[in-house]
């Protein structure tokens, strides 16, 4: 991989996330809607407390100098405050990013782990019971909403089984010290088996129903490149020359087959960031996503524009990730 | 001489003594002093009692924070952190502090931190180079005087019956320790005179709360009068109705707000919790534009209230959690007297007066709704229909559709609006949306005598001529029918059948001070 490929991909970022940042800021502006009107609801004020509100917004300043503040400011690192929090909108996304990172790693996690192998035993075993299974089972994983297999689960294991708590990322008598803010992390760093399996009984459910529809993605997609590998000439050559078939199927089907898997698992993170907008509502998880659904409803320009901007470099660095990944599976892909 | 161990000894003794006492007053009164945990539906924004005007922040920080008054669940304003609130003119008022208040940190409350409070709500950019959002919630108050160590005045700018119904939103902070954490500080700390004082808020998850062993009581009025009887008090942030009632058949919590109708049923049968309910304080209507045709006759407004049967609509649609209306008035509003105009349900009724205003054919309108509220505009339309007012719901979202129907030029026909009163006073409903061109005034009414009533009450020191003239006000208005006059929605609150101390108040605020559970 050439060091120049690192660069160009890097400076590729700055006119996507102005871009983004473009695209965020006009459809929050053009979207009627004002922010001073919703914040003080239907209490008496006078013109003059409405101005000075607007004006503690920065709202009184034309909208394309708002923009520009808001391009000069964030290449600081500066987001401007949120209109309701009334703090630093970098801070909330601080207090509230670790949240939503950690439930869609491990929503990925569980939909590599499982799309994947019963992907491959699907293609292995064509036309089999497992494969049969396993379609029926992808069919029911991108047909279910969300919100509905979520309750569904609080239902059975949080209040009728009671084994699984209904909401939160961690009990209350747990106090992890933040490190990254992950707490399946930060447990094991500060060596608190105990916090670990609290907080892992508390992801388990939100991460199911997240990463559901993605394994079963995953699974289509690994089944039908597994199948289309398995036909390949050089297959056939390595089975004849008698390596065993667990050999033949790892190291050379699986690594060939897994570019297209690799490809659809970056392009999903996006599904799964914007999922999280639903998994972290019916499950009470204090993310991101739940913060910037909250800062649409309520025209909370800074907050929606940061916190887009965040994703967005997420999802383009996952991808890039992914261009990576691809230069590992196959040396012949250069980059 | 007694040694220092048989002094241990003994001490023990009387220790454990003691303590044994207190577990059996403790089993005897079925009481167990441990977390009280509300379930509710959005953190708070900040914790700093200036800096918001989000109603559910206000709920939590009512449990940390108090103010030189509060609201019982009857809605009468009590003194709190005052002694007495005493009005010495038409735009004076006199507030004696409880001596030995302290705030968590130790300190004594004084008059110095009520003027410290007030000057941060009313003066100009006084937090950190911003103004308080909240500083047009104390409306024409001009200054705060320190008289003596627990005496302070107010001052107003002109007479403003309402002010001592507003003093219990307004909750009083410390000035050494604002001048300590600043006002990015007050966002995420606190240190109020409250019942409970803070542990912990993990943002987004939960807002922990443990008794402060220090607090002063409460206001006298609300007994029984003593610290927090909970160890600790626990918002649980979850904002999904049915993962928010799971938690509370599931045990994790033991109170939750906004319980959906669907879920009344299944929480009553349960056992294990039931549902508790207080009228809120939003009165709902539907905004009749009387600015073009065909709702510029009055003839046309009647006969659409006359269309519309809001027992049905309640029973069936609400659950039977609200209480209809005649007028503009929740029945827990001060002014609220009977002897209105009731429009009964009468189709034919209607549609005389509706051909009597010469649309025997009947008129097409659009009923204009956000999404929250389709399933009653659409149920309403029908009923209009079927009298010859046939209405079309379009559905919006609450930022786009709410300056639409502000604006100054109305173009649209119904809107299906509500207003909220946290105050439970004319002046806070009335006057914004029936006054001549004021903020909320969605149908464009115009009534010069209504105009002059309003005006006349705002500053009408005598509570009974007060009343009289927002009855007659509102008589007027009933006549006239600017609104298709619908109900005032009760808070819906689920709690565990083990909880006790707790009933929720006409404020639509949680405050637990005296809750706590039993076995």
């Amino acid at each position: 991989m050439r060091f120049g490929f690192i660069v160009e991909r890097l400076l590729q970022l700055v006119p996507v996330l102005l871009g983004v940042s473009l695209v965020v800021f006009l459809m929050m502006t053009l979207t009627p809607g004002d922010p001073v009107e919703i914040m003080l609801g239907d209490q008496r004020v006078t013109p003059e407390q409405k101005e000075s509100l607007r004006h503690d917004m920065g709202l009184d300043l034309p909208a394309t100098e708002r923009f520009v503040h808001f391009v000069a400011n964030a290449v600081k690192g500066d987001f401007g405050r949120s209109f309701f929090h009334r703090r630093p909108v970098a801070d909330v996304i601080a207090e509230r990013l670790p949240a939503t990172l950690e439930l869609t790693i491990v929503a990925m996690l569980i939909a590599l782990a499982v799309g994947i192998p019963l992907g491959v035993l699907a293609a292995v075993r064509r036309g089999s019971l497992i494969d049969k299974a396993a379609t029926v089972i992808s069919l029911i994983g991108t047909s279910m909403p969300g919100f509905w297999f979520g309750i569904m689960l609080i239902l059975f294991f949080a209040v009728y089984l009671g084994w699984m708590p209904v909401s939160g990322r961690i009990d209350l008598e747990f106090e992890v010290p933040r490190i990254t803010g992950m707490y399946l992390i930060d447990s094991v760093l500060s060596g608190r088996l105990d916090a670990f399996l609290n907080a892992l009984r508390h992801i388990v459910m939100p991460a199911i129903t997240l990463g559901l529809a993605m394994a079963a993605l995953l699974m289509r997609v690994t089944r039908t490149s597994m199948i289309e590998v398995l036909q390949q000439d050089y297959i056939v050559f390595a089975e004849a020359k008698g390596l065993s078939r667990s050999r033949v199927l790892l190291r050379h089907a699986l690594k060939n087959a897994l570019i297209p898997t690799v490809t659809v698992a970056a392009l999903e993170t996006g599904y799964l960031l914007g999922g999280n907008t639903i998994v972290e509502t019916v499950f009470g998880w204090p993310g991101l996503a739940r913060v910037i659904v909250e800062g649409v409803f309520s025209r909370d320009y800074p907050l929606v524009q940061a916190g887009v901007l965040v994703i967005a470099v997420i999802y383009v660095m996952v991808n890039f990730a992914a261009d990576v990944l691809y230069t590992i599976l196959n040396p012949r892909i250069k980059l | 001489m007694m040694n220092i161990r048989s002094l241990f000894l003994i001490d023990r003794a009387v220790a454990s003594r003691l303590f044994f006492a207190g577990l059996l007053a403790v089993v005897a009164s079925g009481a167990l002093c441990a977390d009280v945990r509300v379930g509710f539906t959005q953190d708070a924004l900040t914790l700093d009692p200036a800096n918001h005007r989000k109603r559910e922040t206000e709920t939590v920080i009512r449990n940390l924070y108090d103010a030189v008054m509060t609201q019982t669940s009857k809605s009468q304003t009590v003194p709190e952190i005052a002694e007495s609130v005493r009005q010495i003119d038409p735009v004076t008022y006199e507030v004696k502090l409880r001596k030995g208040v302290k705030f968590h940190s130790g300190d004594e409350m004084t008059a110095d931190d009520v003027k410290f409070t007030y000057d941060r709500l009313t003066k100009d950019k006084a937090m950190g180079g911003q103004t308080s959002p909240r500083q047009s919630l104390v409306g024409p108050l001009v200054s705060t005087d320190v008289v003596d160590r627990y005496t302070v005045r107010f001052k107003l700018k002109e007479p403003w019956p309402v002010f001592e119904r507003m003093l219990p939103a307004q909750q009083v902070v410390s000035r050494k320790f604002v001048e300590k954490v600043g006002n990015d500080g007050m966002a995420t700390q606190a240190n109020g005179t409250g019942p409970f004082k803070l542990v912990e808020w993990r943002r987004g998850d939960s807002i922990i709360m443990e008794r402060f062993a220090d607090y002063y009581g409460g206001a006298p009025a609300i007994p029984p009068v003593g610290a927090a009887k909970a160890d600790r008090l626990i918002f649980k942030i979850i904002p999904e109705n049915a993962s928010r009632m799971a938690a509370l058949m599931a045990g994790e919590v033991d109170v939750v707000n906004e319980v959906p109708v669907f879920a009344i049923n299944t929480i009553e049968r349960s056992g294990k919790a039931k549902v508790v309910k207080a009228n809120g304080t939003r009165t709902f209507f539907i905004a009749l534009n009387v600015t073009k045709p065909p709702f510029s006759d009055v003839r046309v407004r009647q006969a659409a209230n006359h269309a519309v049967d809001k027992k049905l609509l309640i029973d069936r649609l609400l659950g039977n959690a609200a209480t209809p209306v005649a007028g503009v008035l929740s029945p827990e509003s001060f002014g609220y007297k009977k002897g209105l105009r009731e429009y009964e349900f009468d189709p034919n009724k209607a549609k005389k007066l509706l051909a009597d205003a010469g649309f025997a054919k009947g008129i097409d309108v659009t009923l204009d709704t956000e999404g929250a509220f389709k399933d009653q505009a659409e149920a309403i339309a029908s009923m209009l229909t079927k009298v010859g007012i046939r209405t079309k719901v379009q559905v919006w979202e609450g930022a786009v559709l709410t300056p639409i129907w502000r604006a100054d030029k109305k173009e649209r026909d119904m809107y299906f609006s509500s207003w909220g009163s946290g105050a439970l006073d004319p002046t806070g409903i009335f006057v914004p949306t029936l006054k001549t061109k004021d903020r909320g005034n969605s149908s464009g009414y115009s009534n010069p005598k209504v105009d002059k009533l309003l005006d006349a009450a705002e500053s009408e020191m005598n509570t009974t001529k007060r009343a009289d003239m927002y009855h007659e006000a509102e008589r007027i208005v009933t006549e006239e029918a600017p609104w298709i006059f619908l109900w005032v929605p009760q808070d819906i609150y689920a709690i565990s059948t083990r909880l006790r101390g707790w009933e929720p108040g006409t404020d639509s605020r949680i405050n637990m001070h005296r809750a706590y559970l039993v076995k």
